[in-house]
C-alpha cells in the first residue's frame, strides 16, 4: 500500500498535472489561435469590448441573472463550485503538497471553514445531481457524462473528508487515501476532454460569439464556387 | 415573466399540418412551411457538403469547437424560451436545438467523432435528423434572448442562424422568404414588396398632399436627390402597410431641415438573407451599398426596422469595406439626436391613452437602441408604462427570424411564439404598443386580433407625427391668410 501510495503522490500526480496543465493549455491557445484567425478574416474588425467584457463579468460573478430563473438550482450550483474551486486549492494538506511540487505555497484554509466547505460542496454536488435527474428537461438534454461528472466528483470529496475529519484505522486510512489520490488524477487528466473544459474556455465565449457573427467578405462567391453554385438562380 | 404551455385544443391549431399529404410525400419534409420543390436525393451527403463548403468560408467553425467543448447542458435556457415555455416540448429547449447540428458537427468534423464513425457507430446523419432539424430551426424565433441566461455563454441564435444557412442550401427554406429574395434580386422592381417605381412614386405624392391637408406644412419625401446627408431604406412594405410611420419620418425631417433621400435604384430594408442565408444577406447588403454610392449620400438611414437595421449595421462594414463602410443609423437615432440637440418639438399631451413599448429584439439585444425610443415617448405620452422584462432581455413578439413572412404558419406564431408576449401586453395593460419595426408590428398586430387583446400596435414615428409641432414659419399660408396679409 505504501508503494502503490507513493506512486500516486509522486510519478502519477506529476503525470496527471502535466495532462491537466497542458490540456488545458491546448485547447485555450486553440480557442486563442481560431479567434485571432477569425478576426483577420472578418470584414469589420471592430469589437465592441464594453459589452463583451461586461457580458463575461456577468456571468463570471453571476449575481445580475441568476434569480431570473431557476433560482435554486443557480444558488446551489454557484455555492458547489465555490466548494470545488477552493478546497482543493487552499486546504492545508493541499498547500503542503503544492509547496512540494512547485516551491512555493500560499495561505490555507482555516481547518472550521475547510469542513462545512467539503461538506456543503458534497451536499450540493448530490443536490444538483437530484436537480438533473428529477428535473423532466435536464434530464432531457443530459448526456451520460453529465451524471458521471458529479458523481465523479463527490469521490475525492467524501474519501478527502473521511481522512481529515474522522478516526479510522491506518489501513483503511491508507485505502481511502489511494482512492482520494487516483481519483483527483482522473478528474484531472479527464477534464481537458470533457466539459468541465469551461474551467478555462467560459471567459473567452463573449468573444468567440461576438467573432462568430463577424462575417469574412466575398463568401457568397466562395461558398458559391465550392458547391459548384455560379450564377444558380436564387 | 412565465406562461403556461398551451392546451390540447390550442396545439392542435397550432401544429395543424398545412400541407397535402401528397406534397409532404413529394418533398419529404414534413414541416408546417411551405418550400419549393427541391432535390430530395442524397439529402445527407449534400448536407454535410454544403455544412463544409460553408465551414471552409466562414468563422462558424471556431465557435462549433468552442460550444462543443464546454456545453454543459444546464438546461437554464429552457425557461427563457418563449417557444419552449408555450409548448412543454423537451425538443424545444434551445440547447437541445443546438445539439441537432452540434451532433452532426461532432460526428462529421471532429477527430474523435470521424473515429468513432471508422469504429463503426450508427449515429449517422439521416433524412430523419434533416427533417427535424429543417422543423426545429424554424420554431425558433432567431431572438436570441436565450443567449443572455446561458452562463457558457452560447450563443443558440448562431446556430439556428448557421443551422437555417446549411438548409437553405439543399433547397430547404420557406418559400415565402425565397420568393421574396428572388424578386429583390433578380426581378423586375428589385424589392421584396414587388413595388415598382411608379407606384411608389404614386403613393409618397399621394401621402405629401394628405399631409399637407393635415399639417398645413408642405411635406417632401426628397426622390433620387444627388448629394444628400442620408439615404434612406426603410422595410419596403412600410410604402404599403406603414404610411404613417412614413410621414412621421417625412416631418421630423421637414421639422429639422437635414437632408435626406429616397433613391428609385433601391428602396428596400428588408434583409432575408439575416434570417437563412449569409450568401442572401451578402447580396442585398451589397445593394444598400451600391444605392447609397449612387446617390452620393453620407449614411444610411434605416427605417423602423429591427432586422434592417441590425443587417446593415453590422453586415455592411463586414462586406462592405469594413472601417470604411458608410456609417449605418437607424430613424429612431436619427430623431432623437436632433430632440435632444432643440431641433424638434412635441406637444407633450396629444397621447393621452396608456402606451408601451415593444423593443424589436434585433436592435436591443445587443444593447443599440434601448433608450432613445423611450425617451421620445417619456416627451409626448402623458401616460407611458413599461413591460417588464424590457431592453435587452425583452421577450420577441413570436414572429421573429422571417416567420412573421411565413404566412401559413400564423396560428403557430400567434398561439406558441407569441404567447409569452401576449400575457406581458395583457398584464401591463397598455391600449397603444409602439413597436418601431415592420416585422414586429405586423406580428404583433395578428398576435392582439387572434388573442383578443383590445391594443393598437403602432410605430414610434406614427405617435412622433401626431405629436410634432412645426415652427411658424414652414406653415403655408392658406388663401384666406393671403389674402388678409396683401390687404
Amino acid at each position: 500500500m505504501e508503494a502503490y501510495l507513493s506512486f500516486a503522490k509522486g510519478p502519477l500526480f506529476r503525470l496527471s498535472l502535466a495532462v491537466l496543465i497542458l490540456g488545458l493549455a491546448r485547447i485555450f491557445l486553440l480557442d486563442i489561435f481560431a479567434a485571432w484567425q477569425a478576426w483577420r478574416r472578418a470584414g469589420d474588425k471592430t469589437i465592441p469590448w464594453k459589452l463583451v467584457i461586461s457580458r463575461g463579468l456577468e456571468w463570471l460573478f453571476p449575481v445580475k441573472r441568476i434569480f431570473n430563473n431557476r433560482p435554486l438550482y443557480s444558488v446551489f450550483s454557484i455555492l458547489f463550485h465555490i466548494g470545488l474551486l477552493v478546497v482543493p486549492i487552499f486546504l492545508y494538506a493541499h498547500v503542503r503538497l503544492w509547496e512540494n511540487a512547485l516551491g512555493f505555497g500560499w495561505p490555507t484554509l482555516p481547518y472550521e471553514v475547510a469542513y462545512w466547505l467539503t461538506v456543503s460542496t458534497i451536499v450540493f454536488a448530490v443536490l444538483l445531481l437530484l436537480g438533473r435527474l428529477l428535473s423532466p428537461r435536464s434530464s432531457f438534454l443530459s448526456r451520460k457524462q453529465d451524471y458521471l461528472w458529479p458523481l465523479l466528483l463527490l469521490v475525492p470529496f467524501v474519501t478527502g473528508f473521511i481522512c481529515a475529519h474522522t478516526a479510522v484505522a491506518p489501513a483503511t486510512y491508507q485505502f481511502f487515501m489511494l482512492v482520494h489520490i487516483l481519483a483527483a488524477e482522473l478528474i484531472f487528466i479527464l477534464i481537458p476532454f470533457s466539459k468541465i473544459a469551461h474551467c478555462v474556455l467560459m471567459p473567452l465565449s463573449q468573444m468567440i460569439c461576438t467573432l462568430a457573427w463577424k462575417f469574412p467578405p466575398e463568401t457568397d462567391d466562395a461558398v458559391c464556387t465550392t458547391l459548384n453554385k455560379k450564377g444558380a438562380p436564387v | 415573466m412565465k406562461t403556461r404551455p398551451i392546451t390540447p385544443e390550442e396545439r392542435q391549431r397550432a401544429f395543424k399540418p398545412t400541407k397535402k399529404p401528397e406534397v409532404v410525400e413529394k418533398q419529404k419534409l414534413d414541416v408546417r412551411y411551405h418550400v419549393e420543390d427541391y432535390d430530395v436525393t442524397n439529402r445527407p451527403r449534400r448536407f454535410l457538403e454544403a455544412f463544409a463548403a460553408i465551414l471552409k468560408h466562414s468563422n462558424y467553425q471556431m465557435a462549433l469547437d468552442h460550444f462543443i467543448r464546454m456545453s454543459a447542458k444546464c438546461s437554464r435556457c429552457a425557461t427563457t424560451c418563449q417557444v419552449y415555455q408555450a409548448t412543454g416540448d423537451p425538443k424545444d429547449i434551445p440547447c437541445y436545438r443546438s445539439e441537432l447540428l452540434m451532433g452532426v458537427y461532432r460526428r462529421y468534423f471532429t477527430m474523435g467523432g470521424v473515429l468513432r464513425g471508422h469504429i463503426g457507430d450508427d449515429d449517422y446523419l439521416t433524412d430523419d435528423k434533416i427533417m427535424e432539424m429543417a422543423e426545429s430551426f424554424w420554431n425558433c424565433t432567431a431572438c436570441r434572448r436565450c443567449s443572455l441566461e446561458c452562463p457558457s455563454g452560447i450563443d443558440h441564435g448562431l446556430i439556428t442562424h448557421l443551422g437555417r444557412y446549411i438548409l437553405s442550401e439543399i433547397g430547404i427554406s420557406p418559400r415565402a422568404l425565397v420568393v421574396s429574395t428572388r424578386e429583390q434580386l433578380e426581378g423586375a422592381t428589385g424589392n421584396t414588396s414587388a413595388i415598382p417605381v411608379p407606384a411608389l412614386a404614386d403613393t409618397l405624392e399621394f401621402l405629401q398632399d394628405d399631409m399637407l391637408e393635415e399639417k398645413g406644412v408642405v411635406i417632401k419625401f426628397p426622390i433620387d436627390v444627388e448629394g444628400v446627408e442620408y439615404a434612406f431604406f426603410p422595410a419596403v412594405s412600410d410604402f404599403l402597410m406603414e404610411a404613417e410611420t412614413l410621414m412621421g419620418v417625412a416631418a421630423v425631417f421637414t421639422a429639422t431641415g437635414d437632408s435626406w433621400t429616397i433613391g428609385t435604384g433601391y428602396y428596400d430594408g428588408i434583409n432575408y438573407g439575416l434570417f437563412y442565408s449569409d450568401r442572401i444577406l451578402e447580396r442585398v447588403v451589397k445593394k444598400i451599398d451600391a444605392e447609397t454610392r449612387r446617390l452620393k449620400a453620407n449614411k444610411v438611414l434605416i427605417g423602423e426596422c429591427g432586422h434592417a437595421s441590425r443587417s446593415a449595421k453590422y453586415f455592411l462594414p463586414a462586406y462592405c469595406g469594413g472601417k470604411d463602410a458608410y456609417p449605418v443609423i437607424n430613424i429612431m437615432e436619427y430623431t432623437h439626436r436632433a430632440w435632444k440637440e432643440g431641433r424638434l418639438k412635441f406637444d407633450p399631451d396629444v397621447i393621452t391613452e396608456k402606451v408601451s413599448y415593444h423593443d424589436p429584439c434585433n436592435i436591443a439585444r445587443q444593447r443599440w437602441i434601448i433608450d432613445q425610443p423611450r425617451d421620445l415617448l417619456k416627451a409626448i405620452c402623458r401616460n407611458y408604462i413599461e413591460m417588464t422584462p424590457s431592453g435587452e432581455d425583452n421577450i420577441c413578439c413570436g414572429g421573429g427570424g422571417g416567420t412573421v413572412s411565413i404566412d401559413e404558419i400564423r396560428p403557430y406564431r400567434t398561439t406558441v411564439g407569441g404567447k409569452l408576449k401576449a400575457d406581458q401586453i395583457r398584464e401591463a395593460g397598455c391600449k397603444i404598443l409602439v413597436a418601431p419595426c415592420a416585422n414586429c408590428k405586423k406580428q404583433l398586430r395578428e398576435l392582439v386580433e387572434d388573442q383578443g387583446i383590445d391594443c393598437e400596435v403602432v410605430g414610434l414615428h406614427d405617435l412622433l407625427y401626431k405629436a410634432i409641432i412645426f415652427d411658424e414659419s414652414l406653415k403655408v399660408k392658406s388663401p384666406d391668410e393671403n389674402k388678409e396679409e396683401s390687404q
